[in-house]
């Protein structure tokens, strides 16, 4: 038997008004929860783009002797282009690109005491994974004509863990948020419902069905969670824009810088927070009603 | 329309609340149910209402056992029953149009069908006037009429009553009990479990007596208190 929906409108807007004190207290118990649940998620696609950028940021440099010959230099270039673990191209920079990067980083006395035909030539390679690295340095440490190969090693070790860590936790974080404001939320429309047990008996009394009285109340629940987590969203909209400010625009990269969101993954953790929102709003009066509907 | 068959209705294992009871009420009846409290009167009225079910026997209301009645229809049963308590039980936060409106409602019925019959009913227990208050804002009597309203609005087969006068003063008790008889008279069967002696005297209706939950006294045109007079112990 259909519930009229001009029945359910009337009936919801009129109980969340008479009993504002508790719609209020389920809206706010909604939007702390799910404001640290949307942020926790955040942080965990944050911290997957910071190791996705990580990989992609890392480089391996084979420097060439500064007396190396052509023949060596493009040797080793031929080889490079032929591995199929580093992306191609590799950038080929020569002595006076390798003197104006010297100009550019080294202090101006150092800078003085070089002259361009002591600079090396270089590969400046990008490894597909990260642990594709070592084998670049392996491969051609000794090849004639190689002064060294460089990579980052032990840095990038100390990020990823950091990040794996992080991805981690946050995601774990944000598991335990959901299980505690769903608790929450329950708590607090069971609160609710208790507050009007008089009403629901009276309904039984005449005859109304289980779904008859449900409904009205899982639709209150579902506005409140509706609402509640609007206002989490908007929460975890300016968690994105710090992260992205804090991040962007500056010479040196911190951490933020490799997290950066793009808009349309704040706007997905935000369309999760709204379901989770809705579905602990109406689910939550649901199982909150049950013991009031037994016969 | 309602047969006990040997019911008996025990609580928590120690309390008999109701013991063999074996009784018949046809359609149309007016009947008075009395005793102490404790007798078993309102355990009575639960059972017609299904709020609890028998330990043994059969309870048939218009030919159905709803003993074995599956617990999803039993709001449908609660549809054609009309109950009013001592209490009032309105709802209220809802004016007395919305509290005899919700029965309505709660069957589905279309707003102009709602519109219709609500008035005619409040117009019946003389509340017409009052149709846009609060419960909070009536006296005892009125909102014994609002409750009278609801119960009666679906034109339920049966109307019961536990203790309806119990909060009120005997002159408005009267009115109610008039208004009961008047729903009676359109073919109503009414059943009312009460201690107000003077108003089964007045009406001098069948009487079921029960004493510490077995029925002691079945009597046509009945009083409260045995009449002594050897007027006959069985239902006509």
């Amino acid at each position: 038997m259909a519930v009229s929906v001009d029945y359910v409108v009337r009936e919801t807007a009129s109980n969340l008004w008479r009993n504002r004190l508790m719609t209020v207290a389920a809206v706010l118990t909604v939007a702390v929860s799910l404001s640290l649940v949307g942020a926790a998620l955040l942080l965990r696609q944050g911290s997957a783009n910071a190791t996705g950028t990580l990989e992609r940021g890392t480089q391996v440099t084979v420097w060439m002797e500064p007396n190396a010959n052509a023949q060596e230099i493009s040797a080793v270039g031929t080889e490079l282009s032929q591995l199929n673990y580093v992306r191609q191209p590799c950038v080929y920079w020569n002595k006076a690109r390798n003197f104006a990067e010297a100009r550019r980083l080294l202090p101006s006395d150092v800078f003085q005491a070089t002259t361009e035909a002591e600079m090396p030539t270089s590969y400046w390679c990008t490894p597909v994974a990260l642990t594709d690295a070592a084998q670049v340095v392996h491969t051609f440490t000794g090849t004639a004509g190689v002064l060294s190969v460089t990579e980052p090693q032990q840095t990038i070790h100390n990020e990823e863990t950091v990040i794996n860590v992080s991805k981690w936790v946050c995601l774990a974080i944000a598991i335990v948020l959901i299980i505690s404001a769903a608790v929450l939320i329950l708590n607090t429309i069971r609160m609710a419902i208790f507050a009007r047990r008089r009403e629901v008996s009276v309904m039984k009394l005449v005859g109304a069905t289980n779904w008859f009285i449900r409904i009205p109340f899982m639709s209150e629940g579902l506005l409140q969670g509706l609402i509640g987590s609007l206002l989490a969203a908007v929460v975890v909209y300016f968690v994105y824009l710090f992260i992205n400010h804090e991040g962007g625009g500056r010479t040196t990269s911190n951490i933020f810088t490799a997290m950066h969101m793009s808009g349309s993954e704040v706007l997905l953790t935000n369309v999760v927070v709204v379901i989770v929102g809705m579905a602990i709003g109406s689910i939550g009066s649901a199982i909150a009603i049950r013991r009031f509907l037994d016969v | 329309m309602i047969r006990f068959e040997n019911v008996t209705k025990t609580y928590k294992g120690s309390t008999v609340a109701l013991r063999d009871i074996t009784v018949d009420i046809d359609k149309g009846e007016f009947v008075f149910l009395v005793g102490a409290s404790g007798s078993g009167k309102t355990t009575f009225i639960r059972l017609l209402l299904r709020e609890e079910l028998p330990d043994t026997g059969q309870i048939l209301e218009a030919g159905r056992n709803i003993v074995e009645l599956p617990k999803w229809r039993v709001p449908y049963l609660r549809r054609n029953i009309g109950c009013v308590f001592q209490d009032f039980r309105l709802l209220p936060n809802k004016s007395v149009f919305e509290n005899v409106a919700f029965a309505l409602e709660v069957i589905g019925r279309p707003r102009h069908v709602v519109a219709n019959q609500v008035p005619q009913v409040l117009d019946l227990v003389g509340l017409a006037n009052k149709r846009d208050n609060l419960p909070g804002e009536l006296s005892g009597g009125e909102q014994q009429r609002v409750a009278v309203a609801r119960a009666f609005v679906n034109r339920p087969l049966i109307l019961l009553a536990d203790e309806p006068t119990g909060n009120l003063d005997p002159q408005t008790s009267q009115g109610i009990m008039q208004l009961l008889d008047r729903i009676n008279r359109t073919g109503t069967t009414v059943v009312v479990a009460t201690h107000d002696e003077v108003l089964v005297d007045k009406m001098r209706r069948r009487v079921i007596e029960l004493s510490n939950g077995r029925m002691v006294r079945d009597q046509a045109r009945g009083v409260y208190g045995f009449d002594g007079s050897g007027q006959g112990q069985e239902a006509v």
